[in-house]
């Protein structure tokens, strides 16, 4: 065997493998998702979404828990996104070269690798305890914030990063105040980028049900909160409880509600391809 | 008008005033010698400083021009053209001017009889005409007409090979009006160097307008023959 | 030389990005309404020169400015001054054609918003002249809500330019503006500034020989952060007083 054959050769087993490698992640996503559906598809209905919780299996419902996850996803995003981006404008715009800014900078790329439910630790003693929140929609909002507050200054700053030097150059030689340029110009040509971050980041904290735990959500609640200091529950937690309990019934509604809460997720990822998708191709540099 | 336009426009502007300058000095050069007028031939002499300045104007124009624009193709040739007319408009001004200083020479007209003889004056007339006519051919940029002009080279040039053998003659007929003659024959002399050198200046305004060089073909020819 | 007041003018500069010294002990006068040529090797300091008539390089970190730049006689580096301001009198056209994300108008008309000037008249008739001082008006006037980034690269940069006219500057700063374009686009940004040069003072930076000596009345070489000679263009590229300047001009550099 020449030695260009054997090269050929090892090029071709180095992508079967690499084939390999990449679909076993997806064969593995497949295999859970084929076992969720066949074993919760069947349990979703209109009263399922519709229902309250209840200690029967057949007649609860995920209505307080799909609730709960909208009103923690609105007060979320109202929270977490005038910050993030203020932070991450300030931080990539504004901040000089200086130690404190590298400070800053290290700690928010720390935040981001914090596990979770050191979060609901914080949250439980400075909103629940210290502002005297409870375990209410607020504190459960503010503590998920935190929690996704370093991703959203990341993709905010990695998207206003994208923004070409040039445009910010154009804008100051005609006079505009560094404020003017950002507002302008700079946030409007990267704002696909961070809504596309904050999106993302959203898509996890919907996901989230550790810290939530940590703050006291309760598992069980017999209403649809009303305002950001009701107690609420989420759909993550009511799963959680669900596949704690020992009756197979209950293993269904968890599926069923796995499924509803996979559709929300894939709905935001779906929302944020379409808004990089669109923007990639309204701007070319 | 693109700025490499208006400079070529200057430059040719500048060379069509020197034309006309040139122009002038040979057509006095004429009235100087048939009317021996002393103080216009000084007038002359005197006015070939100005020919000087405009050569030494338009070669530094040249210069610049090709620094600052690095002329190719028909710019090119336009700005090499203007470079070689300009130094035989100079030659044909120093030709005037030596015209002028014969006839500062002569203390009387020349006689009509040695002028008839000679054929100075159809001659002289024939020159202006052929300078004349080249200056059209670059200002209507007409090469057709250029090598018209270039024809008529031909009959300076018979003139001229009579001239000897008729002055010869006429100084053995009349040896007293010898140094007139001379004086005459040299006049004939340089006005067929002027015929070569509107010659000359034809074949650059064919050069510049069709890209081809027409001069020294007809030593080619003749050496085939 | 004339008594003239010189539109800009720079005395005893020397500029440092941190240890490095980038200009050194640079003088220089250029007269109103004529093109000056910023001409050296990569890295001699030009396009930072360039940058100090506009305070371009206030953000870079490390960055400072010793001596005086002057514009109408009036130091610009003073603290009362205020650089927005200066930049409506100094305007500036990039390298690469930068147009904002915006439509053709709102380019054009950008320096006018962040004044804060909402008189659609107004913007409209300024939008129209700037355009037709660039010579683009014939080109885009029936498509001045599309999309800038949708112009050719050569419309892209002269629509840069009609931006800077537009804040009715009397300096035009130019950092290489055509060495992103072809020819022919070259041709049309070289003959702007021929038009130009009739109502603004013009510094422009170029690497390329041809059109510092197509454009400019006056050339200045630099190398190595220092001025080395200053002139005529005329003079500069038929015969220039300083060995390095005639290397560098006949390509002959190192």
């Amino acid at each position: 065997m020449t030695n260009s054959e054997k090269n050929r050769l090892k090029d071709k087993a180095f992508q079967v493998f690499g084939i390999f490698c990449t679909f076993i992640g997806l064969v593995v996503l497949g295999i859970f998702l084929f076992d969720i559906i066949l074993e919760g598809a069947k349990r979703i209905d209109w009263d399922f979404l519709v229902s309250l919780p209840s200690r029967r299996a057949s007649r609860a419902g995920i209505l307080t828990a799909w609730v709960g996850t909208i009103w923690i996803l609105l007060l979320t995003t109202i929270i977490a996104f005038p910050l993030g981006v203020s932070a991450g404008v300030y931080l990539e715009e504004y901040a000089k070269k200086t130690k404190l800014a590298n400070f800053l900078e290290i700690n928010i790329s720390n935040l981001a690798g914090v596990p979770s439910i050191i979060y609901g630790l914080l949250g439980l003693e400075i909103f629940v305890r210290q502002m005297r929140l409870g375990s209410s929609l607020l504190a459960g909002a503010l503590t998920l914030s935190l929690l996704i507050l370093p991703i959203i200054i990341v993709t905010t700053r990695e998207a206003i990063k994208a923004v070409p030097r040039s445009i910010r150059d154009g804008s100051f030689a005609l006079g505009a105040s560094k404020w003017q340029t950002v507002w302008h110009q700079v946030l409007p040509a990267s704002f696909g980028g961070i809504l596309t971050g904050i999106i993302l980041a959203l898509s996890r904290a919907v996901g989230e049900a550790a810290p939530l735990i940590v703050i006291g959500a309760l598992a069980y609640v017999p209403f649809t909160p009303s305002s950001p200091l009701d107690e609420f529950t989420v759909l993550p937690i009511q799963i959680f409880n669900w596949t704690s309990r020992p009756q197979e019934a209950f293993l269904t509604n968890a599926a069923a509600a796995i499924i509803i809460l996979l559709i929300i997720t894939f709905m935001l990822n779906g929302i944020a391809v379409y808004l990089r998708n669109r923007q990639q191709k309204k701007i070319k540099w | 008008m693109p700025h490499i336009d208006v400079e070529l426009e200057r430059l040719k502007t500048k060379l069509l005033e020197m034309w006309d300058l040139v122009e002038y000095q040979l057509q006095s050069g004429r009235e100087a010698m048939l009317t021996a007028d002393q103080e216009l031939a000084k007038q002359i002499v005197k006015r070939d400083k100005k020919v000087n300045q405009f050569d030494v104007k338009i070669d530094r124009m040249c210069e610049n021009f090709f620094a600052l624009f690095t002329p190719v193709a028909v710019d090119l040739r336009m700005v090499l053209a203007v470079l070689k007319i300009n130094a035989n408009l100079e030659r044909i001004g120093d030709t005037a001017e030596g015209i002028a200083r014969f006839a500062q020479k002569f203390e009387t007209p020349v006689h009509s009889d040695l002028l008839e003889l000679t054929q100075a004056i159809p001659m002289y007339d024939e020159a202006l005409a052929m300078f004349a006519e080249c200056r059209v051919a670059f200002i209507s940029n007409d090469p057709k007409l250029a090598k018209a002009v270039i024809k008529r080279d031909k009959t300076l040039n018979k003139i001229y090979r009579k001239s000897d053998a008729v002055a010869t003659k006429f100084m053995q007929q009349n040896p007293d009006r010898i140094s007139e003659a001379l004086a005459l024959l040299s006049i004939i002399k340089k006005l067929e160097r002027v015929g070569d050198q509107v010659t000359n200046i034809a074949e650059e305004v064919i050069f510049y307008r069709e890209a081809k060089v027409v001069k020294h073909k007809q030593d080619k020819k003749k050496k085939k023959d | 030389m004339s008594k003239k007041q010189p539109k800009l003018e720079a005395r005893d500069l020397n500029a440092y990005y941190g240890d490095f010294h980038a200009l050194k002990n640079i003088n220089i006068a250029m007269e109103e309404k004529n093109v000056t040529a910023f001409i050296g090797p990569s890295g001699c300091g030009k396009s930072t020169f360039l940058r100090l008539f506009n305070r371009m390089n206030d953000y870079i970190d490390g960055f400072k400015v010793e001596g005086n730049i002057l514009l109408d006689g009036n130091d610009i580096y003073q603290k009362d001054v205020r650089v927005d301001e200066l930049r409506k009198q100094v305007g500036m056209v990039f390298q690469k054609p930068n147009p904002f994300p915006k439509t053709i108008f709102e380019n054009v008309v950008y320096g006018l918003r962040i004044q804060g000037i909402k008189n659609k008249a107004v913007l409209e008739e300024t939008a129209e002249r700037s355009l037709r001082d660039a010579a683009l008006w014939d080109e885009v006037k029936d498509n001045l809500n599309k999309s800038a980034l949708a112009l050719s690269g050569g419309q892209q940069q002269r629509l840069c330019i009609a931006r800077a006219l537009a804040i009715s500057p009397s300096v035009i700063l130019m950092d290489e503006p055509a060495s992103a374009l072809d020819p022919i686009s070259t041709a049309k940004i070289e003959e702007l500034i021929y038009e130009l040069k009739n109502d603004y003072t013009i510094v422009i930076v170029t690497h390329n020989m041809q059109q510092a000596g197509r454009v400019s009345d006056y050339t200045a070489f630099f190398y190595m952060g220092e001025l080395v000679e200053f002139n005529k263009t005329k003079t500069m590229f038929t015969s220039p007083k300083d060995e390095r300047t005639q290397n560098y001009i006949t390509g002959r550099f190192g």
